[in-house]
């Protein structure tokens, strides 16, 4: 067997998976969301699901607070991913414990998540009725609204909760494997404990740190559970638009359903691109 | 033109038996080079650790000309440390890298280019500072990590086994470079090592660290004329250890009776002879003995032989030991001049 036909083998698998599932269904997406469906006697293939999405009125409202929340997420878990990780190097007491407390979520599933967070923070959940107990409130609609409210902030919440560990635990190999020499260095050389962290662990941590905050960006741009859930009624993500539109129990409501989900995922890659580019210039630089 | 001195410096880590530091007491010469010498784990990067700052000593204190530096952190010590790995930032070229300390002290850009440059050329890395750190050699990168210190000018200069790293070629360059920036600096600097070797090429004193504490400190000669016991004289390769007593000149031992050098001490003490000055031939204190072993180590050849149940090891030249066979009765001298009484414990 020759090296080039061993390799294609090995690959098989894979590639069947990435062509069969992903590019088959990626395929299929593309050409309903052209309007292109011959079971329903559409054959000419147009831009008018695209059109119909991207004039409805609510849409850039909707691809509005997809942003905040895939931005807003994704900064504050990062920022405290950081911190996280900055003090697991370290050791301490309990450090064992601390550690364990933080990844223990990530073996939650997000929806499962998102019904706790209900339980807990929405204005008929556990924490406002502590609150009325405690005579903190009045009433259930004097706690805030931390679910179904304009600023996504149960979301937001979530997600932070979900994918602080995940950065965290990314960031925390990054820094046992830099080791603590390079910052050692820079304090002999003249750096105060600040300098060092910012002229060299900080450089150091970012590649890392943007990987990490990237897909978490792309996964809570794109998810649709977990706004569906805590989500305000309107404006409601894109995600959760387009899942409505594909379950619609009418059919011709497909294609903007395709249409959408082509939409959130280039503009997912486009800032994605955008992201990797200035990650590598920084680096460069 | 700094003194470094350490006084008591103690220093244990949680969980570890002993301490990895026992009560050290040193003076480092003013614009002197000495090699802090010691086998692994005896405690010499952590001593370099407490001297920088980046760990503070259980007690003792750490001076420079006289006043303590060990209330002050790193940044403020005037003192710089090379590591064993050369550990350039990643992200930064190799000018910037070398201009580092310069741009933490907020020095205007200019002056920081100017100087950075002027420094690589010293290491001998002109032109090489538009480059990242892993587009250079390791040789190159340590090159650039001695600048990367020096260019600071700092009042001490501490290198962790700066050649371990590097290729047994590079190794003699290296070694040159540093004993000529050094001279050129007059930077009282302190160079960790574990090759003995290393340490007799390189420095003008040495220090030898054993198990925490110093063993002997001196010029390099001295560890093979006159160490101060039979751990140190073991470090350097001593061999031959003959325990005895010491009366009126005589030294009398299993061999019989030996003739000391004047001012030789009196009493109980284990002699010692170099094996490269045992003579394989009659002279002053004759013994005669019996040729066990003769093994080419290349540019010498080892002759192991015993004498009155004495094990003694020999070094001569390959040329000289090709009329030796074993199993034949030799006669050897141990000249007088060449022997050294340690104590006995």
């Amino acid at each position: 067997m020759t090296d080039r036909s061993r390799i294609a083998l090995m690959l098989a698998p894979a590639l069947l998976v990435l062509g069969g599932l992903f590019l088959t269904g990626l395929g299929l997406t593309l050409l309903r969301s052209f309007r292109y469906m011959p079971a329903l006697g559409l054959t000419e293939p147009d831009l008018a699901a695209y059109t119909a999405v991207l004039t409805a009125p609510g849409f850039l409202r909707s691809l509005g607070l997809s942003l905040w929340i895939a931005t807003a997420s994704t900064a504050i878990a990062a920022l405290l991913a950081m911190a996280a990780a900055l003090l697991l190097r370290q050791s301490f007491p309990g450090r064992a414990l601390v550690s364990f407390l933080i990844q223990l979520n990530l073996t939650v599933p997000h929806i499962v998540g998102a019904i706790g967070m209900l339980y807990l923070v929405s204005q008929s959940g556990s924490f406002a009725r502590l609150a009325k107990a405690a005579g903190l409130i009045a009433g259930p609609q004097d706690f805030p609204a931390l679910t179904q409210d304009p600023w996504a902030i149960g979301i937001i919440l979530l997600y932070v909760w979900k994918e602080l560990p995940f950065i965290t635990l990314i960031l925390l190999a990054n820094l046992q494997a830099l080791g603590e020499d390079h910052e050692a260095t820079a304090r002999t050389l003249g750096a105060t404990r600040w300098q060092a962290f910012a002229h060299v662990l900080l450089p150091l941590m970012l590649p890392g740190l943007m990987a990490a905050s990237a897909l978490v960006f792309a996964f809570a741009f794109g998810a649709y559970e977990v706004p569906l859930i805590l989500g305000a009624h309107a404006p409601k993500a894109l995600p959760v638009l387009a899942w409505q539109a594909a379950n619609d129990t009418d059919l011709a409501a497909r294609p903007e359903a395709m249409a959408m989900a082509v939409l959130i995922a280039g503009i997912g890659l486009v800032l994605l691109a955008l992201y990797a580019r200035a990650a590598r210039s920084r680096h460069v630089d | 033109m700094t003194t470094l001195a350490l006084h008591g410096l103690r220093k244990s880590y949680p969980g570890a038996g002993q301490a990895a530091v026992h009560g050290l007491d040193l003076t480092v010469a003013s614009g002197s080079l000495t090699a802090l010498l010691g086998p692994s784990g005896c405690g010499k990067t952590t001593t370099m650790k407490l001297i920088a700052g980046l760990l503070t000593p259980d007690t003792g204190e750490v001076t420079l000309d006289g006043s303590p530096i060990t209330p002050l952190p790193p940044e403020r010590r005037g003192v710089a440390m090379v590591f064993q790995n050369p550990l350039l930032f990643p992200h930064l070229t190799v000018a910037q890298n070398v201009g580092f300390g310069l741009r933490m002290r907020h020095l205007p850009p200019a002056e920081i280019a100017a100087r950075a440059q002027d420094m690589l050329a010293r290491v001998r890395l002109d032109g090489l500072g538009d480059r990242r750190p892993s587009a250079l050699s390791g040789g190159q990168q340590q090159r650039a990590a001695l600048a990367r210190a020096l260019v600071l000018q700092p009042r001490v200069l501490l290198l962790d086994e700066p050649l371990s790293s590097l290729d047994p070629g590079l190794r003699d360059e290296m070694r040159a470079l540093i004993r000529t920036l050094q001279q050129e600096t007059g930077i009282t600097t302190v160079v960790v090592t574990h090759d003995q070797s290393e340490a007799v090429a390189l420095a003008d004193r040495i220090a030898l660290m054993l198990d925490g504490r110093l063993a002997q400190h001196g010029p390099p000669q001295d560890f093979y004329r006159r160490p101060a016991s039979q751990a140190v004289a073991r470090f350097f390769g001593g061999t031959n250890f003959l325990p005895g007593r010491s009366e009126s000149g005589q030294f009398h031992a299993a061999l019989g009776a030996l003739t000391l050098p004047p001012g030789a001490p009196e009493g109980a003490h284990v002699l010692t002879i170099r094996s490269e000055a045992l003579r394989l031939r009659p002279g002053p204190n004759p013994v005669s003995a019996r040729i066990d072993a003769v093994t080419f180590l290349g540019t010498q050849t080892r002759v192991t032989l015993t004498a009155q149940g004495v094990t003694l090891q020999a070094l001569t030249t390959p040329d000289e030991a090709t009329s030796l066979s074993v199993g034949a009765e030799v006669t050897v001298s141990l000249p007088p001049e060449a022997l050294w009484l340690l104590p006995v414990a």
